[in-house]
């Protein structure tokens, strides 16, 4: 199956520091993966996401895209991968609507110069009905539950038509209902647009049906990588990475 | 003669505010929601430097004015990346730096009459407005409104979060330069009118007012010129009708405007 992201040897050290957060990362991404990244705090799950989005450009290696060199065509390749932060800066006075946030999804890949059309407000639409906060979308993001706050982030990186789906703790802020609602809508998406995933989790229960592969990261290496029934197996988990994972 | 005199006077003066007010408001929304209110500050110090090294060199003050805000402007935003620091905590660096720089021009002039041309940059003079003047507020009120029109998509997206604007794949940083860089030739070009130290005011107060009445970026984006030009307007006419300072009456009235919205907002009600 066609590799969609190509990490060859990576570090990514953060700027000030000596000590890379990333080690010598060598990861492929097959399109239709759906991956779930987990490890420990601080074990360079978020870097990892950031690394591959170019958002934190890396000390060493080589990164490819979409075919793409991520060095050199950053902001061309990051117009095709959706990406849901774990923090983000809302508060309680932030003057924006849910429907503008959804829609500033579509803002890259409508490029430079060019006006919003018709076609991407309906695309903004479609997402909200189908992340269920089309009731809500005009009003302002500070008033939201956390929950509501992450289905809008959520439906703004689906509004992008992303190939790639990059999502930090992305049930971190949900209840278990929300979180159910969610992870099918994922698994969903998955399935009929065949969007590739990589979302850090960090509650291995969360891992949604549909994840194929499973990625344990510790002190910023890759410490086993394969698949869910593998690496999640009870006797392993038992044996080492339970130890890391929670 | 002399009533044709005062008839032009006032339509300078009028015309300056309705553009100041414009322009100073509408950046004004950019610096309130990136936290950079003490940009203005910080821009007019760099300004009155400007002027008090021109007055040290016996140029126009006003050119080295422009000159100043424009290199703190173009500074800024690189120092602020490249030092990991918040662009406030840089401005308060370029700030002090400023007004050492500012002291020790005039310190160095002799001339007592130029120095004061220099502090009038802070305070501001409505009767000193020149059609030059007038063509450079409109040029830069022109550049700013096509600026926020061609880019209203990327600036929006950088006010909400830039780190997510840069995820959507718009390059951000050019945008945030610009929008320092614009906001210092506001700042540069509204020195005349309302003077270094409340152009601050016009900057921050109208913007905060009609927070008090919107959650919408784009209605604040909107409506927060108006506010700026309408206190403009009202202050000119204080100004005029009590022989007050323009500079003082202006930023009076926008405070005033702000208070009153403080006290009428629907934020604060419940139900």
């Amino acid at each position: 199956m066609e590799k969609i992201v190509e990490i060859s040897s990576v570090d990514t050290t953060y700027e000030g520091e000596k000590i890379p957060c990333l080690k010598d990362i060598t990861l492929h991404i097959k399109k239709g993966d759906f991956i779930a990244v987990i490890g420990p705090n601080g074990a360079g799950k978020t870097t990892l996401l950031e690394t591959i989005n170019g958002l934190l450009e890396s000390s060493c290696g080589e990164i490819k895209v979409l075919g793409k060199s991520l060095k050199r065509n950053g902001s061309v390749v990051r117009k095709n991968i959706g990406y849901v932060p774990q923090d983000y800066s809302i508060d309680e006075l932030t003057p924006f609507l849910v429907s503008d946030i959804v829609l500033m999804g579509r803002y890259g890949r409508i490029g430079l110069l060019n006006p919003i059309t018709k076609k991407d407000r309906e695309i903004a639409k479609k997402i909200m009905r189908y992340m269920e906060i089309d009731e809500i979308s005009k009003r302002p993001i500070g008033k939201l539950s956390g929950g509501q706050a992450q289905k809008v982030m959520i439906a703004r990186a689906l509004a992008k038509e992303p190939q790639i789906m990059l999502m930090d703790e992305p049930f971190s802020n949900l209840d278990f209902e929300a979180r159910k609602e969610v992870s099918e809508k994922l698994v969903d998406l998955h399935k009929k647009q065949n969007i590739t995933f990589v979302i850090v989790i960090h509650d291995i229960t969360s891992i949604p049906s549909v994840c194929n592969r499973v990625i344990v990261m510790d002190n910023g290496k890759i410490v086993a990588d394969g698949s869910r029934e593998d690496i999640l197996k009870p006797d392993l988990m038992d044996i080492g990475y339970r130890g890391i994972v929670c | 003669m002399l009533e044709l005199f005062y008839t032009r006077i006032f339509l300078f003066a009028v015309t300056g505010a309705l553009l100041t007010g414009y322009t100073c408001s509408l950046m004004g929304t950019f610096v309130v929601r990136m936290n950079l209110s003490s940009l203005g500050f910080a821009m007019s110090h760099a300004a009155f430097a400007g002027a008090a090294l021109g007055v040290f060199l016996k140029q126009d003050p006003i050119i080295f004015a422009l000159l100043f805000s424009i290199a703190i402007a173009l500074t800024l935003g690189p120092l602020a990346d490249k030092a990991k620091l918040k662009t406030d905590v840089v401005i308060g660096v370029m700030f002090s730096l400023s007004m050492a720089l500012a002291l020790l021009f005039l310190n160095l002039s002799p001339d007592t009459t130029m120095s004061s041309a220099a502090l009038r940059i802070l305070w501001g003079s409505v009767l000193g407005l020149t059609t030059a003047d007038i063509m450079y507020l409109l040029i830069i009120t022109v550049i700013t409104i096509l600026f926020v029109i061609m880019f209203f998509k990327e600036i929006n997206a950088i006010l909400f979060d830039r780190k997510l604007a840069r995820a959507s794949g718009i390059n951000d940083k050019p945008f945030y330069y610009l929008i320092l860089i614009l906001t210092s030739l506001t700042v540069a070009f509204s020195l005349k009118l309302v003077g270094g130290l409340l152009v601050f005011a016009l900057m921050i107060n109208p913007t905060s007012a009609v927070y008090q009445f919107s959650y919408d970026m784009k209605k604040i984006i909107i409506f927060s010129p108006v506010v700026g030009m309408l206190s403009c307007l009202l202050g000119i006419l204080v100004s005029f009708l009590f022989d007050l300072p323009t500079g003082s009456s202006i930023a009076i009235v926008c405070s005033l405007i702000f208070a009153i919205s403080v006290v009428l907002s629907p934020k604060r009600r419940k139900g």
